[in-house]
């Protein structure tokens, strides 16, 4: 029986009192914090001057259309946001110049927040290239939050030649846009 | 998060591994018998004491200790962390294995004078748990997608399971002649709760696209497969105790049943040189019963939106484009629920061993009813553990001595060189009073001194009652 006790005492020995968890604190745990940043396509249309022309014949100077985007006023997001950054970007071969206009809107279609963006006349059809960049920090970024559509119109204007468009037109008119999504998720808030 | 991190401890010096190498080979104690179910008897007939008899716990993690995220030395926590993350890849893993023996018996049997055959049978409880650490997700947690254009993020490096068993087991072992004893053992496994994502696969990338800045394409096939959950997690009641008691009843032929088997062999080369090996655990589970299971399948390539100009081409309204966008974006993502059958295969484990006995036995002039073949007092040897895993198998090589001390006290002491760690020195010991056996192993003794330190652990220990004829032999 002796033996029994004494193993056993050496096993309490090992797990009681010789092992143990120093110098650790698992509090740390509470706040780890994460910094994803993530890049995200949003609008994009890449058109030949025909499109600006409609089944008549005449200009088609004036375009709008709305998307729901609901990702920016997710909980998750809306929680964790820190910084976005929009970038916008046309690339025009068309004769005429054009002015875009990007609206935020709410769910009650309220407006929180307009960009306007001018693109420039391609005089010969020769590329002009222009680049736009929002910040949205702080205010900004609240009046982004709480976005549910995004409204795009897109006015053409009047040549300064008289020249019209036609079915025979040249160039087209590229826009792109993308979205830089700073992120900071601390799980100890 | 900070209890989680403490029980994780507290199990891992509670318990030990799937790796037992140190009650591999211990003939005294008749669990010896579970690991080869044709090593060589050394008693007439025992009973395990009611789950006291072999209790068993491993935790392990390649790639980190505890001690590595939360040591107090004044660095910021989610820098050790992300040291950490970026240290570790898809290969490391984190392993838990516990069992526990509920019932246990043996007796020998056989004609004539000699028993040279025995039957042993017995319950144990069994949890594994076994993850691959999920390096991409990991990535993109941390940096998102933004500085890892054209990566293209694995998703089948999320591979997670874990399960919950009872093992209701009978084996045969016959010694075949001096030299010879093989085994076998005949398993029927009963799965309480199954939970395993191990069939993913897939890709997520961002590549310069044509239309807009970027291209993302999704490719997604991810499983979560479930059984004997659904119907703890759905019901009615948040009451833990009927839950438990769910769970109780399923031990016994309750859950999704499966078959198996052991076998085994000991042959003696020489008189002190011996090999052995088993291969344990070729066995299946079918799940047919209380599955619920979660899959997200499908391809999609996103590259905007584009409002003005739908592709009127086929006629589309804006509304109908935009729908349409919106529908392919709900899908890729929605989760189909089905409750479709499944196999799960048992993790089969491999041992080998060769044995090298030299020394007298310092208590050879007693009455030694322990011995069953030699008076070597001593051995050494080597065995090799192997242990089939999603991605690849896990390994473990281990150098032993062994002592007899006395009549009544046993002795192993083991280093093991496995992924976990090549500093793993283990110590096992068996004592007998009278007919009541006492064991208890563990290794990784170096990291006692500071637990968190340890990247893995394992304990075995337990109670029997033996008999043993001073005839035998």
């Amino acid at each position: 029986m002796k033996i029994v006790k004494v193993s056993f005492l050496c096993i309490a020995l090992c797990l009681v009192t010789i092992s143990c968890v120093k110098d650790v604190d698992f509090d740390q745990a509470e706040g780890i914090v994460l910094t994803p940043v993530i890049e995200s396509n949003l609008l994009f249309f890449d058109e030949p001057a025909p499109s600006f022309v409609n089944e008549n014949g005449s200009e088609v100077s004036f375009v709008k259309d709305s998307v729901v985007v609901e990702v920016f006023n997710d909980e998750f997001v809306r929680d964790n946001l820190q910084k976005a950054i929009l970038l916008f970007e046309a690339t025009n071969t068309i004769n005429r110049g054009y002015e875009a206009k990007v609206d935020f809107l709410n769910e009650a279609d309220e407006l929180q927040y307009t960009l306007l963006f001018n693109i420039p006349t391609a005089v010969d059809n020769q590329e002009v290239l222009v680049e736009q960049e929002e910040v949205f920090e702080g205010d900004n970024l609240e009046a982004f939050k709480t976005t549910n559509k995004l409204a795009l119109t897109l006015t053409m204007f009047p040549s300064t030649d008289g020249s019209s468009l036609d079915e025979d037109s040249l160039g087209s008119l590229r826009f792109r846009s993308k979205g830089t999504f700073f992120f900071n998720i601390d799980t100890s808030e | 998060m900070k209890k989680v991190c403490q029980l994780f401890l507290i199990v891992s010096c509670v318990c030990s591994s799937q790796n037992k190498q140190l009650l591999y080979g211990f003939n005294e104690v008749p669990q010896a018998l579970l690991i080869n179910p044709g090593t060589q008897v050394e008693n007439d007939w025992y009973v395990g004491i009611p789950l006291l008899s072999h209790l068993h716990a491993n935790v392990g993690m390649s790639g980190l200790s505890a001690y590595d995220v939360f040591a107090k030395d004044g660095r910021d926590f989610n820098s050790k962390l992300r040291d950490v993350v970026y240290s570790m890849d898809d290969k490391d893993v984190f392993a838990i294995n516990q069992q526990l023996e509920i019932l246990s018996g043996g007796f020998a049997f056989g004609n004539g004078y000699k028993k040279n055959e025995y039957l042993s049978f017995g319950l144990y409880e069994e949890l594994d748990v076994f993850s691959y650490f999920p390096k991409d997700y990991a990535v993109l947690a941390y940096e998102g997608n933004f500085n890892n254009i054209n990566r293209t993020f694995d998703l089948s490096d999320l591979n997670v399971s874990g399960e919950l068993i009872s093992v209701l087991h009978v084996g045969y072992n016959k010694k075949v002649s001096k030299r010879f004893t093989m085994g076998a053992r005949g398993k029927i496994y009963s799965s309480i709760v199954n939970v395993n994502s191990t069939g993913n696969r897939g890709t997520f990338v961002t590549v310069p696209g044509r239309d807009n800045f970027y291209k993302h394409i999704f490719n997604l096939g991810l499983e979560l497969r479930t059984s004997g959950l659904a119907s703890l997690t759905n019901d009615e009641n948040s009451d833990v105790g009927s839950d438990i008691s769910t769970l109780k009843r399923r031990i016994l032929f309750g859950g999704n049943l499966g078959l198996g088997f052991d076998v085994g062999f000991t042959y003696k080369l020489k008189d002190n040189l011996t090999i052995d090996g088993s291969i344990q655990d070729i066995g299946f589970i079918r799940h047919k019963k209380d599955i619920e299971n979660h899959k997200l399948d499908g391809y999609y390539e996103f590259e905007g939106i584009n409002p003005l100009f739908p592709e009127s081409s086929q006629g589309q309204t804006a509304q109908e484009y935009w729908d349409e966008v919106a529908e392919q974006y709900e899908n890729l993502f929605e989760v189909e629920k089905t409750k479709d059958k499944y196999t799960t295969w048992r993790p089969v484990k491999l041992n080998a061993a060769i044995n090298y006995a030299f020394g007298s036995n310092s208590s050879k002039e007693d009455c030694d009813c322990m011995a069953n073949d030699d008076a070597y007092g001593n051995a050494v040897g080597v065995q090799l553990f192997a242990v089939n895993r999603p991605k690849q198998p896990q390994l473990a090589l281990t150098a032993f001595y062994y002592k007899r001390l006395f009549n009544q006290l046993r002795i192993k002491a083991t280093y093991t060189l496995d992924s976990y760690s090549s500093t793993n020195l283990g110590l096992g010991i068996s004592a007998h009073m009278g007919n009541v056996n006492f064991y208890v192993m563990a290794d990784n003794l170096l990291k006692f001194q500071n637990l968190a330190k340890a990247q893995s652990l394992s304990l075995q220990l337990g109670f029997n009652y033996i008999i043993k004829t001073n005839e035998k032999q």
